[in-house]
């Protein structure tokens, strides 16, 4: 090869480099990293795409300088010269790979097992996932419940995946972290939140005709803070004052995502209108108190009319202790007069 | 002299009346046949219900499934003419195993009924999946305008559900699948100098069954419930107990076009290893054939692995065993093992015959022999028991055993440098060649700069951490596509354009094609590029709705997608036209070396007058007095015929 070559050869790979390289910078390819693993991820993520913008930058230039420099005239019938292979080449292009995808995997395993490796004052929480719904628990706030994920800055968090019915993922893009729930199984994930704010939770596995809508929020809030809203929350819900402790359940069980309560402030649609409880209870022929109990520990019993069957879970009667049940049925025949 | 024989009486208009039209293989029988199988498997239902005391009497699942599903198709195999010989072999009619009866095409009818000329078969195949293609590529059309905006604007999830769903599945089972088979149907016995597939009854049996596995998954849209919805990869528990009846519909569809896969693997494999003509040693085949060879071997180890997963999610649905119902003992996460221990191998089978079109093309548009064919061969092999190692990578965010996934990585990330010694090699085949950019060359090169942002793609999901970030994300969706579309489309379109003047004897018309390059090349990159973009931030795939910061960019891609579409109007245009009107093509109009080009266009009706003694590679293109093969001249009749025509 002639050095004129070489360097139009170099000077196409640059070009192309650079133009991959731009596209790399210029667009918002992550999201701002909200945890330690995100970081981490964003690290491998990065250290791939360099290696990729190489290879991808050899691979156009080669194919330009040969649709440049070799085509051939339309009358042309003579053929190339016959070289069959050269072994010192080959080796090449079978080593240089070797060792580029070997650094890879070893990389992503270092980063792989930071990612997992758990940091001291686990704060455990249990994420039930349902058709089309996240339920967070904390174990260590004796069983409080939460529709939203609140967790505090800087400290490790194991997630332990419930499923009630089908496979769903949880997925929060400023997390980095992702986990299938699989029915049958327990599976763990591991974050550990650095940057306050508040980010969508996804469910990114189909799990039915809901699947787009299967959202929540997680929130990440300064550990004192978050200490403090466990407090609240502990004491809410076990208030004496059962409109007060109702008031939270009715949040923490993630009630408003599908039902209308004007003394909450909730305006699902999904189900029925909890505002006309009263009505409801006289057409199904029950007490007030009986038929909102019922109601809630076996939704299908009585199904307003217009309102499918089995899109209520039917799980609350065994997550919700029986002393908040009376607290929030108390609550919602309070509240729901109409 | 040769093997011409012909059964004449096949070839002559009948007559006969309404009782032959009945009773001759072909539609009308088919439909009878279809119907009174279908009453068959009705009856056997319902009796056995009976007899058990089962309620209800007519359980629709079950009914549909056996009769309409199973039975029904089996009848209409038998009346459109597939089992005829074997039938008449074991009722102890009269039969010769030289039957020539059903060979060869001289009317465009003879495209309709069962043919045993592989070359026929070819063209069967290859146009049936373009139909699929044309199908499925609309539906994917739909999906883009449903999400060209934020919120819902035409169809409801559950029909959204199955959009995606179908199309997924008519483009891999009903389209590069068997689009790979019709191409290498129609060439490899050409290749291999031979006069036919090894057994080409059942080689007609394997096309008759793709039509049925496609018509299964698209009548599902018609089904009471909907389509199926739960995605190709129909993971359970959604699919096997949370789905309507067209789930069953999908279950079996996999299963006809799974078996067609199989009946052909096992054809080429026993092709390939018995009929390649004298002094034709493995290491003179055409990488075409290497490539299918290796494909032959996947599809038959790997593909009973998704019939035995798609079984067990059915019966889950339908006789509620629980295979994977963890509420009885079952194990969900074992359906998603079995499913990529075939669909992770699956991903090559869609992917090596490209590979071997590839190494056709640009080695004859290079003028120059294949760059390393020894090393080209053996990464093809490489890549064969590699792929079986590697389909837990599908399954990192999916809660299976943790251990798993790091060696699933490290193979992961290896069988990336088989791939890229083809890549090298191809370039290196390029350089200092005498390029001619005809249509087939430039989707060659689509393919080579395409494939690779797919491959690196693919070696960025290879590793965990990144994996863990974008799987379920669009950034899949745009993976999957710059593999399967810039990846194993773009090698079909290839062929098509290269063996298109062998396979009807005519030229396509060349501006035509390279406007549909050019089309497709910028529209696919318009359309799925982005789509990277869009996962990395957090869109996730399989969603009828998502969040308003994305709606600019799918906007973006809905009105690239159209675009995309309109280029294959481009395509289909200039094949029919073309086949219809097109000049006449010369027997080699690309100066190949290989077998397919030495005889006319199209072939005669066995192929070669004399088997060819192969005496050199077929990639010698450039070394003075090589020879690849030594045929006999055609005697004059047949270059008449051609002439005719």
């Amino acid at each position: 090869m002639r050095r004129g070559s070489i360097a139009s050869l170099v000077g196409i790979g640059l070009v192309a480099g650079g133009i991959a390289a731009a596209v790399a910078v210029a667009l918002p390819w992550l999201p701002t990293p909200a945890s330690r693993e995100a970081s981490r991820i964003d690290f491998e993520f990065w250290f791939v795409i360099v290696i990729c913008i190489v290879i991808f930058a050899v691979v156009v230039a080669a194919i330009l300088y040969s649709v440049i420099n070799f085509r051939a005239a339309p009358d042309d019938m003579s053929d190339g010269p016959p070289i069959h292979g050269h072994t010192g080449l080959e080796i090449a292009w079978t080593l240089i790979p070797t060792l580029l995808v070997t650094a890879i995997g070893i990389s992503s395993a270092i980063v792989l097992s930071n990612d997992d490796a758990l940091g001291k004052n686990v704060l455990r929480i249990n994420v039930t996932a349902q058709q089309f719904a996240w339920t967070f628990s904390y174990p260590d706030a004796k069983g409080l419940t939460s529709a939203t994920l609140m967790l505090p800055k800087d400290r490790s968090v194991l997630l332990t995946f419930t499923s009630k019915d089908v496979i769903h993922s949880f997925w929060v893009p400023e997390f980095g972290q992702k986990q299938d729930t699989v029915p049958g199984l327990h599976p763990t994930l591991h974050i550990t939140p650095d940057r306050l704010g508040t980010y969508p939770v996804i469910c990114t596995e189909l799990c039915g005709l809901g699947h787009a809508t299967m959202r929540a929020t997680a929130i990440v809030m300064a550990p004192a803070a978050f200490d403090k809203w466990i407090a609240g929350q502990t004491k809410a819900v076990t208030s004496p004052n059962a409109g007060q402790a109702g008031a939270a359940l009715f949040t923490n069980n993630g009630c408003a995502a599908c039902h209308t309560l004007t003394a909450a402030h909730a305006t699902g649609k999904v189900g029925p209108d909890l505002d006309k409880l009263a009505t409801y209870a006289r057409k199904a022929g029950k007490p007030l108190a009986a038929f909102v109990r019922e109601s809630i520990v076996s939704p299908n019993a009585y199904v307003e009319a217009g309102y499918p069957k089995n899109v209520m879970p039917q799980t609350f009667g065994t997550s919700i202790p029986k002393s908040q049940l009376d607290s929030l049925v108390t609550y919602l025949t309070t509240n729901g007069t109409q | 002299m040769t093997a011409t024989t012909y059964d004449e009486h096949r070839l002559t208009p009948h007559s006969g009346g309404a009782w032959r039209l009945l009773f001759r293989p072909g539609f009308i029988r088919a439909a009878w046949m279809f119907c009174l199988f279908g009453a068959i498997g009705f009856g056997i239902v319902v009796a056995f219900r009976w007899w058990g005391g089962w309620q209800p009497l007519f359980d629709m699942q079950v009914i549909t499934l056996v009769s309409l599903l199973v039975a029904g198709p089996i009848g209409f195999l038998a009346g459109i003419g597939a089992f005829d010989y074997w039938t008449y072999y074991a009722l102890g009619f009269p039969t010769r195993a030289e039957d020539h009866s059903g060979h060869g095409a001289r009317t465009w009818r003879d495209y309709f009924r069962v043919n045993t000329d592989h070359k026929v078969i070819g063209v069967q195949y290859l146009a049936t999946t373009l139909v699929f293609f044309v199908i499925g590529g609309f539906l994917a059309l739909m999906v883009r305008a449903e999400l060209a905006r934020p919120g819902m604007q035409f169809v409801d999830t559950q029909t959204f559900n199955g959009l995606f769903s179908v199309h997924a599945s008519l483009m891999i089972f009903l389209f590069v699948i068997p689009a790979f088979a019709g191409l290498a149907n129609f060439v490899v016995p050409l290749m291999l100098g031979a006069p036919d597939m090894a057994f080409p009854r059942l080689n007609a049996l394997s096309f008759w069954l793709l039509p049925i596995a496609g018509v299964m998954m698209l009548s599902s849209f018609v089904v009471p419930g909907g389509a199926f919805a739960c995605g190709w990869t129909g993971y359970v528990p959604l699919c096997s107990t949370h789905e309507p009846l067209g789930a069953v519909f999908f279950n079996q569809g996999v299963q006809w076009a799974g078996a067609s896969s199989i009946m052909t693997a096992l054809n080429f494999l026993v092709t390939i290893i018995t009929m390649r003509a004298p002094g034709m040693t493995f290491w003179r085949m055409p990488l075409l054939v290497w490539a299918n060879f290796t494909t032959s071997l996947l599809v038959v180890i790997a593909t009973p692995f998704i019939a035995g997963s798609q079984f067990f999610s059915m019966f889950d649905h339908v006789m509620h065993t629980a295979f994977f119902d963890p509420n009885n003992g079952g194990y969900p996460l074992g359906y998603q093992h079995i499913f990529w221990f075939y669909s992770h191998p699956a991903v090559y089978i869609m992917m090596l015959p490209g590979f071997g079109i590839m190494s056709e093309v640009i080695a004859v548009f290079s003028r120059k022999p294949i760059f390393g064919y020894r090393l080209m061969a053996l990464s093809l092999m490489a890549i064969v028991v590699l792929g079986f190692s590697v389909w837990a990578h599908h399954m990192f965010v999916s809660g299976m055993a943790s251990w798993l996934r790091v060696p699933m990585m490290i193979t992961t990330l290896l069988i990336a440098v088989p791939t890229g010694i083809k890549i090298f090699s191809w370039l290196a085949t390029m350089w200092e060649g005498k390029l001619h950019f005809n249509t087939p060359m430039l989707f060659a090169l689509g393919f080579l700069s395409m494939f690779v942002i797919g491959g690196l793609s693919g070696v960025m999901l290879g590793a965990v951490p990144i994996d863990i970030h974008v799987s379920d994300t669009y950034f899949i969706v745009a993976h999957i596509h710059y593999v399967l579309f810039g990846g194993s489309v773009f090698t079909i379109f290839a062929g098509m354009y290269y063996w298109f003047p062998k396979m009807t004897g005519r030229m396509y018309d060349e501006r035509l094609g390279k406007l549909h390059f050019w089309l497709t090349f910028v529209g696919f990159n318009l359309t799925f590029f982005p789509m990277h973009i869009l996962g990395t931030e957090g869109m996730p795939r399989r969603v009828a709705d998502y969040a308003p910061k994305f709606a600019g960019l799918n906007m973006f891609i809905s009105l690239a997608s159209f675009g995309l579409g309109a280029s294959v109007l481009v395509f289909l245009y200039n094949m029919i036209t073309s086949w219809k009107n097109g000049p006449i093509a010369p027997p080699n109009p690309w100066r190949a070396l290989t077998l397919e080009w030495q005889v006319s266009s199209p072939p005669p009706i066995f192929n070669f007058d004399e088997i060819p003694q192969v005496v050199g590679s077929p990639y010698e293109y450039g070394v003075p007095g090589a020879q690849h093969a030594i045929l006999a001249p055609a005697p004059a009749r047949e270059v008449e015929e051609v002439g005719a025509s």
